[in-house]
């Protein structure tokens, strides 16, 4: 009898486990559709100044991504590309690609609360962790995300919740290694974009001491799903010929 | 006068060559003593200034949790009403403010990571010494835009040279993205191997319209009119300053830097304490030898009638008076010499170069430290060692019955 309920244990974990990674997939699927191009304006909020971006992102799934910054004039025309593991940035003031590495992909992407690694989605939460449903009720799923072991993502865990009606993430919290709490980042407003719905409205809180009183808000001002996109964006030449 | 003083005085005078070689030996350990603390003070002195000196400053304001954390979020906000704030006290001879951050050097064949300053040209060259460190080009100038003034060890590291262009990424005050490229306009030589390797200068006002940092900087620097008064002047700032910020002298920043010459300096005194002993002892056996010598004369002092005490003051006495002539030769001596290499420092040559390039000191020139109140405490502890050496020697003397005295060969 024991034997049985055991079983039935052991499924139920195993069917959880699935249905976790399912979950998971579907938001991914969600995120970045097949393409997406995006127009996006972004607030960072520090203790002494309010600074205001505005930029273009194209993307083909979760592997090619190509960003153009358009506002302020400062920084106007600096791109950014992302194939598979790699990432460039140009900027057009000193003519120059520099590769950013690996090591810098959790560094602040242009002085926000976000990284590169959030901007060009370089790491993918389907592949590079274990996924775990820990909670759920009638509206969200609580996902329990832990680094496996060969991937090179930087945090220790992270802790997803998803609207179960849309299947797009509402609140993310991040942690580092030591399980202490780096960030939040809230999704709010879904609004329909053609077929699909995505959240308008992203808000990075860092919760450490060093990043008091400050946040990031970024708001989707367009977003066009699975249309064509030119293969030439994608192309480290892109960088410079887009940039103008 | 007591007839043992009066005896006292014909023994000095009447035994010369006894008389000479003590008071040469006192005296010239005298002198010594005096000049090798002037020696050792003086160095210890002309290091500290030349790292003060050099870039970081007698007084500096920072944001206090500038130190901790040098975040933008802990900067110095409207410091140029703040410099005039400061100017207002009479102490203040001059300020200067600087902004400083970490930028990615990239020139066409390398990329290095370094500090960049934003500096007020001018007066840096009062509260600096980066002007004198010019090795080639030119020092930076007020109106200057994108021009660098860059370390030579980090020129050597990008590859570059006068009149090249380099290409710089950062981030500014407002967090922004921050690039441009620079040319070179000079490259100086500190000699402090980690300064010359990480540091970089650009005009502030240029600074300031690529970093977005207008108004804002990370240090004030201040000099006092008089240095040796930068700790009351520091505290004096403070006073005035918005609670946020926070006024230190060199004393307190440069911490280790002082603890580390003050270590050297107790590791000096302990050689010196060495050299005292065998001085101590070289006294006490000669003392011991000249009053052996003397011992049928005191035998027959004692057999006429004179007391034990009496001998005792006599010989005191004398060995006070021999004493006191010796250190005032030998301060003098000392002291002129303290004096005279204060003035025209010693000059170790060219091959001790290398060696006082890790201590930071660019030049080889070592001023000795003229100070009277060393000076006289060396002689007191000259007095007391002469004195106290020839103390057991005169004990000993006296402890012999006059007869054994008068016999003794």
């Amino acid at each position: 009898m024991s034997r049985y309920i055991l079983l039935i244990l052991g499924t139920t974990v195993f069917l959880w486990a699935t249905s976790a990674n399912e979950i998971i997939k579907k938001v991914e699927d969600n995120l970045n559709g097949k393409s997406l191009d995006m127009k996006i304006s972004m607030i960072v909020h520090t203790k002494r100044t309010k600074r205001t971006m505005k930029l273009q992102s194209l993307s083909i799934g979760k592997t090619k991504s190509f960003m153009k910054v358009l506002y302020p004039k400062k920084d106007k025309g600096i791109t950014f590309l992302k194939i598979e593991n790699t990432m460039w940035q140009y900027v057009p003031k000193i003519e120059r690609v520099i590769k950013i590495p690996a090591s810098m992909m959790l560094q602040s992407w242009m002085g926000s609360d976000f990284t590169n690694d959030d901007l060009v989605r370089e790491s993918s939460i389907s592949d590079d962790y274990f996924q775990k449903l820990i909670f759920q009720n009638n509206d969200i799923y609580t996902i329990e995300l832990l680094p496996k072991d060969e991937s090179t993502v930087v945090w220790g865990k992270v802790i997803m919740n998803i609207s179960k009606k849309y299947y797009l993430p509402v609140k993310v919290d991040y942690f580092d290694e030591d399980g202490e709490l780096i960030r939040i980042l809230y999704y709010k407003d879904i609004k329909k974009y053609g077929e699909r719905f995505y959240p308008s409205y992203w808000e990075m809180l860092p919760q450490t001491k060093e990043k008091e009183g400050r946040k990031t808000i970024m708001t989707v001002q367009s977003a066009i799903f699975d249309k064509e996109i030119k293969s030439s964006y994608f192309t480290k030449r892109a960088l410079k010929r887009y940039s103008k | 006068m007591k007839p043992y003083i009066s005896i006292a005085l014909k023994n000095i005078y009447n035994n010369k060559g006894r008389t000479i070689v003590t008071i040469l030996l006192s005296s010239l350990s005298t002198a010594i003593l005096v000049f090798i603390t002037a020696f050792m003070d003086g160095e210890h002195k002309i290091m500290l200034k030349n790292a003060v000196e050099l870039y970081p400053g007698y007084i500096q304001i920072t944001n206090k949790d500038f130190r901790d954390n040098p975040s933008f979020d802990n900067l110095i906000e409207n410091s140029t009403s703040l410099v005039e704030k400061v100017k207002e006290n009479d102490n203040v001879s001059s300020t200067s403010q600087r902004f400083e951050t970490f930028v990615l050097f990239s020139s066409d064949t390398k990329s290095v990571g370094a500090m960049i300053v934003g500096i007020e040209p001018e007066n840096e060259k009062i509260n600096s010494k980066l002007e004198q460190s010019l090795l080639k080009g030119k020092y930076l100038e007020n109106k200057d835009k994108n021009f660098l003034y860059i370390g030579n060890e980090l020129a050597k590291k990008l590859k570059i040279k006068v009149g090249d262009t380099i290409s710089f990424v950062g981030t500014g005050a407002d967090y922004s993205f921050c690039a441009d490229n620079l040319i070179i306009k000079g490259i100086f030589q500190t000699g402090l191997f980690e300064f010359d390797s990480t540091s970089s200068f650009v005009n502030k006002k240029y600074f300031d319209e690529v970093f977005v940092s207008e108004n804002l900087s990370t240090h004030i620097i201040i000099k006092p009119k008089d240095i040796d008064n930068a700790q009351f002047l520091s505290d004096e700032i403070s006073k005035i300053l918005p609670k946020e910020l926070d006024s230190q002298s060199w004393k307190e920043f440069m911490k280790t830097l002082v603890e580390a010459m003050e270590l050297d300096g107790i590791f000096g005194y302990i050689t010196v304490g060495i050299f005292f002993i065998v001085i101590f002892f070289v006294i006490l056996i000669y003392t011991l030898l000249s009053v052996y010598s003397r011992i049928k004369e005191i035998g027959i002092l004692r057999a006429i009638g004179t007391k034990k005490r009496e001998i005792f003051s006599m010989l005191l006495f004398e060995s006070v008076v021999l004493s006191f002539i010796s250190i005032l030769i030998g301060g003098i001596i000392g002291a002129f010499l303290a004096y005279y290499f204060n003035i025209n420092p010693i000059e170790l040559g060219a091959e001790f170069e290398e060696q006082f390039k890790q201590y930071g000191l660019a030049s080889t020139a070592l001023p000795t430290d003229f100070n009277v109140f060393n000076i006289l405490r060396d002689m007191l502890i000259m007095f007391i060692l002469c004195v106290g050496s020839t103390l057991y020697p005169i004990v000993k003397v006296n402890s012999f019955k006059p007869v054994e005295a008068i016999n003794h060969v």
